[in-house]
């Protein structure tokens, strides 16, 4: 008999990033009895190998469980969501399939950046939120203080909080019940024309695309033909099912069901998150409004460091994708680095991951060139460019405009560090727009801030500068203009494309000193002088030196020496191979890093 | 017909002429042995006919012994050696006696030499018992060369008598400087007058002398090298080794290194010492004979000299490397750890160093280069089987434009200034 709607419930538990979401998922995978406590495993749904070796979650995940309430057994679909910036469309495509979030916040930690972002992005869905204080078991747990932010920033009433560790596995009884009586249940007709949406798919070397999707209307049934709207192409539903958490199968889903659709579909290209799943025909349901596509806020070209191995990076990269959308690439070339891929990333930890993900799983040595965001210019003949590559940036001369993003950021903070947070802003160009207080002694600071400062180093300077109490969270605005120029970089006369910058021409000399600092202490002394210069155009702005080698020889090779010495010189010799030479200088790979060195001396 | 390698020692061979003679003839030795019977075309790039045993074939005529013994363990070494271990001298002999049963038909040696450690240390009780347990199976041609390392504190009389008597023939004297302040920063236990009582003593019973120098220690300045070099030059010795001080891992030098205790000296200055002990030595009238060797004419250690030529060697004690023309075979470093298994009956090799035909002629390339007298094109493609410029043909053009090395088509040399920077060359020579 199919479920009844009235007995499901849809949730995302969401939170700033370590607030214990996945934990929290933990205890109730236990206490619906859905794992046995035997086979439980910390953080059980962080089952990619680097989600536990970072200790975060990555990818959101769903799991189907079931929970007896005052005598009525419920379907419960929870989705573990990722609590950091870089994945916030992975939360926006989870809460698209809920009726209800979890909101935890940490009883010590309190109100944090990706708190109020989270939540707003649930508030916005229209989604019944079930707030928790979680880690009330810690010793210096602040419940009352985190009750009054809570309300402050979120207009939750104090009385409507859970209180709860999901360490201790306290409360947690608690929580299954509000979720049950506060969660409005998913509304939908099973007799409906099928219409699901498709919120994530992987890829699975058996099964091919495994899709998951939220049932909106109807139902769809294991061997029935269904199709893609987008693509349009139709397919036979192989298997279907539910996690639990890992794929098990059932006959049918209905409306308001989460879980997952195998149709034999090779080539994961041909799923796309948030199309509309329905029936063949002219009879088919209507497409659903679906998601807007997560936008890659950096870029950096990324090069085999063996030029022969293009081929092997381009398949890689192709391998990542298919589990990966939200990661884009393109062919490129570069003088200095030959021929690479520019790669689009959420962030700089999406793109550390994937760099990871891609020297593990493909035994490949890369070079990667400083991230940069993209920029727009308007050309004097009245074409917009999209520039994704510093190389790409025209002669000035045909340079009407050029627009950098803008990102609107918030900073929650400790009030005593209200002050270096306005001068760490001030200093990176910010527009101030507002401070409002969460409690006595907490702060939201709102600024309009170049994105490429914010990206480079300004989470680890928020972190020192508010001894790790200060988080942040920001969203596009759009493209504004700006006096920006290009700073290039010139190794032993020779311009070195993949190290070129685009930076505020303000900022140019400061940013040219520290790059070619930097370059003096990662390129080693060769036998002739090398000389460093940072340039705009064919201005020279800033100069280093590498003075020659001037001793360089063994003193004892007698017959003992002489294995030892040829190991050492091997080295040597290894080391060579992974640089890139440019002209006759050997540039080590992660020179090419060196540019993001924005200099401390930033006034 | 055996080619006697021992004709290429003595007065003759040290000279220029000399050894242009001597390069001819071992060229010659191979085109008769090799090329005149079937000269097959190509047989060069063919290199498994010319494995270089062959080329230097039968038993090694060269032989080292590891004595790993020292008063006290210098700040800045990093050799195979235990101080104030004098109580495993019984059985550290006791394991050369078992590792000398490798050798099953008595070698004919034309160098022989004791290296350490402090061989010297043994005393000369010690030094007599050592040469009667090697003379089982080293034997020596009749003009061969002995050489013994020593301490200029244990240069007694007794030692010099018992040198003498056991036929050693040349000793190479730790010395490292002529200035007390340099001694001292070298963690030295004697002081210059040492040195000087012991070059005398040495000299004046017929026997040739190395003194090994030491420069870039710490705060050692440019002129007390100049001094340096000056008192060896006058004390009379045949033979100087100049030697850089390097900062090897795990001693006490590098130790104090990190904690910013010592200071190395700035590398323009390491340079322009290196330089001015070429320089003066050969003003004075000593060959420039590899990186760190000078000596008079007719007074180079011939035993090094078999190593550069990738000759055959035999070697004993713990840490000594043993070399067929192939593979180098080094035995287990740890003295305490060699003797044990030496006597217990186990392997104490250490390391294996096999290579193909192309890495044993690439590593001449390095040694050879190492010379002054460079490398000879002929003699080369004789001794390894290889074409030079067909291995690294290229390169060394990349250096000659460079001003690194010279080539006039025959020989190929580093030039002064290649030497200085030689280690950042080899990377482009060796293959892995
Ligand atoms: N003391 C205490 N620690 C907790 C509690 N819940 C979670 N933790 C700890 O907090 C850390 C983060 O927990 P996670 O469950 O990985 O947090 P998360 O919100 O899923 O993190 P992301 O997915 O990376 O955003 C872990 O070390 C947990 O053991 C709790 O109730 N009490
Ligand atoms: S005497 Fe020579 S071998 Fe012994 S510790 Fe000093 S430097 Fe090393
Ligand atoms: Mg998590």
């Amino acid at each position: 008999m199919p479920i009844d709607c009235r007995h499901i419930r849809n949730f995302s538990i969401i939170a700033h990033i370590d607030h214990g979401k996945s934990t929290l998922a933990d205890r109730l995978l236990e206490h619906t009895g859905t794992v046995e406590k035997r086979q439980l495993k910390e953080q059980m749904l962080d089952d990619m190998e680097l989600e536990r070796q970072r200790g975060i979650t990555i990818k959101a995940r769903a799991v189907r469980m079931e929970y007896r309430h005052e005598g009525e057994l419920y379907e419960l679909n929870l989705i573990d969501t990722p609590g950091h910036v870089d994945f916030h469309y992975e939360v926006s495509r989870s809460l698209a399939c809920c009726e209800g979030a979890v909101l935890l916040v940490d009883a010590f930690q309190g109100v944090e950046a990706q708190t109020m972002a989270n939540a707003y992005a649930a508030i916005n869905t229209d989604l019944t939120i079930v707030p928790v204080i979680n880690k009330i078991d810690l010793t210096y747990a602040r419940v009352d203080e985190v009750l009054v932010e809570m309300e402050q920033s979120l207009g939750i009433e104090p009385d409507d909080v859970i209180k709860a560790s999901a360490k201790a596995g306290i409360g947690i009884d608690t929580l299954l019940a509000a979720i049950v009586e506060r969660i409005p249940p998913p509304q939908g007709d099973p007799n409906a024309t099928l219409r699901a949406m498709v919120f994530d798919s992987h890829y699975d070397s058996y099964r091919g695309a495994i899709t998951y999707i939220r049932i909106l209307d109807g139902t769809v049934r294991k061997g029935q033909k269904i199709r893609f709207l987008r693509t349009g192409v139709s397919h036979e539903v192989i298997e279907l099912g539910q996690f639990v958490p890992q794929r098990r199968g059932c006959e049918e889903l209905v409306a308001g069901q989460v879980g997952y659709l195998v149709c034999n579909i090779k080539d994961v290209k041909q799923v796309h998150i948030g199309d509309t799943v329905t029936i063949p025909g002219d009879q088919g349901a209507a497409a659903l409004p679906g998601y807007k596509p997560p936008q890659r806020m950096v870029y950096c070209g990324l090069y085999p460091s063996e030029g022969e191995n293009f081929e092997e990076l381009r398949d890689a990269l192709e391998k990542l994708a298919i589990n990966d959308p939200s990661f884009e690439y393109a062919p490129e070339s570069s003088e200095a680095l030959g021929f690479g891929f520019r790669c689009g990333f959420l962030g700089l930890l999406h793109m550390e991951i994937i760099q990871q993900r891609l020297e593990k799983e493909s035994d490949l040595d890369l070079v990667q060139t400083a991230p940069n965001v993209t920029y727009q210019i308007l050309t004097t003949a009245g074409e917009t460019l999209e520039i994704t590559n510093p190389q790409d940036v025209p002669e000035s001369g045909e340079i009407e405009e050029f627009r950098q993003p803008i990102v609107r950021t918030n900073f929650i903070v400790p009030a005593e560090y209200i002050g270096p947070v306005m001068q760490l802003c001030t200093d990176r160009r910010a527009t101030y727009l507002k401070t409002e207080y969460l409690s006595p002694t907490r702060a939201v600071l709102s600024f309009d801030l170049p994105l490429a400062e914010v990206i480079y180093d300004l989470h680890d300077k928020l972190k020192s500068v508010t001894k790790g109490y200060g988080t942040m969270d920001y969203e596009m605005l759009g493209y504004f203009p700006a006096d920006l120029v290009r700073l290039d970089i010139l190794v032993g006369g020779k311009k070195v494309d993949a190290l070129s910058i685009i930076c505020d021409r303000r900022d140019a000399d400061r940013r040219g000193r520290a790059i070619v600092k930097k370059l003096r202490g990662e390129i080693d002394r060769h036998m002739f002088e090398v000389a460093l210069q940072a340039a705009i155009g064919t201005r020279i702005i800033a100069r280093e030196t590498i003075s020659a080698l001037r001793k360089n020889v063994t003193a004892k090779c007698y017959g003992g020496d002489i294995s030892r010495k040829k190991k050492l010189w091997a080295k040597q010799k290894e080391g060579k191979k992974r640089m890139k030479s440019i002209g006759s200088v050997d540039i080590p790979q992660k020179a090419f890093m060196a540019v993001l060195d924005t200099g401390t001396d930033r006034q | 017909m055996e080619p006697a390698l021992a004709a290429s020692g003595g007065m003759d061979a040290e000279s220029e002429a000399g050894i242009e003679r001597t390069q001819a003839w071992r060229a010659e030795v191979s085109v008769r042995r090799y090329g005149t019977g079937n000269p097959e075309p190509g047989w060069a790039s063919r290199p498994e006919l010319l494995a270089y045993s062959d080329f230097m074939p039968g038993s090694p005529r060269h032989a080292y012994v590891h004595v790993p013994f020292c008063r006290h363990r210098c700040g800045y070494c990093d050799f195979t050696l235990v101080a104030g271990r004098d109580d495993l001298i019984d059985r550290y002999f006791e394991a050369v006696a078992r590792e000398l049963e490798r050798v099953r038909q008595p070698l004919e040696t034309d160098t022989l030499y004791l290296g350490g450690g402090t061989p010297s240390h043994l005393g000369p009780d010690g030094l007599r018992r050592l040469f009667g347990l090697l003379s089982t199976k080293l034997g020596r041609a009749a003009d061969a060369e002995v050489t013994v390392e020593a301490n200029p504190l244990d240069v007694t009389a007794e030692f010099v008598a018992a040198a003498t008597e056991c036929g050693v023939t040349r000793v190479s004297l730790g010395g490292q400087s002529l200035d007390a302040a340099t001694l001292r920063a070298l963690d030295r236990d004697h002081v210059p007058a040492h040195v000087r009582a012991a070059v005398a003593r040495l000299l004046d019973a017929g026997l040739v002398v190395n003194l090994d120098l030491m420069t870039a220690a710490p705060g050692q300045a440019l002129a007390a090298v100049e001094a340096d070099l000056a008192a060896a030059v006058a004390l009379g010795v045949q033979h100087v080794s100049v030697y850089c001080l390097t900062w090897e891992q795990g001693t006490a030098f590098e130790t104090a290194r990190r904690r910013g205790d010592l200071r190395p000296v700035d590398e323009t200055l390491e340079g322009a010492m290196f330089e001015l002990a070429i320089d003066r030595l050969e003003a004075a009238g000593y060959e420039h004979y590899e990186v760190s060797n000078f000596g008079r004419p007719g007074y180079r250690c011939r035993h090094n000299e078999a190593y550069w030529d990738c000759r055959p060697w035999e070697a004993f004690g713990p840490g000594a490397a043993r070399f067929d023309g192939r593979t180098r075979i080094t035995n287990h470093r740890s003295a305490t750890t060699w003797i044990t298994k030496m006597l217990a009956g186990e392997d104490a090799t250490g390391d294996i160093d096999e290579m193909t035909a192309e890495q044993a002629a690439r590593e001449r390339l390095v040694v050879g280069l190492r010379r002054r007298a460079g490398i000879d094109r002929a003699v080369f493609l004789a001794a390894s089987g290889y074409e030079f410029n067909q291995l690294v043909g290229s390169t060394v053009a990349g250096w000659a434009a460079a001003g690194l090395a010279t080539d006039d088509g025959v020989t190929v040399r580093l030039t002064r200034a290649g030497l200085l920077v030689s280690d950042s060359l080899w990377a482009d020579v060796l293959t892995t």
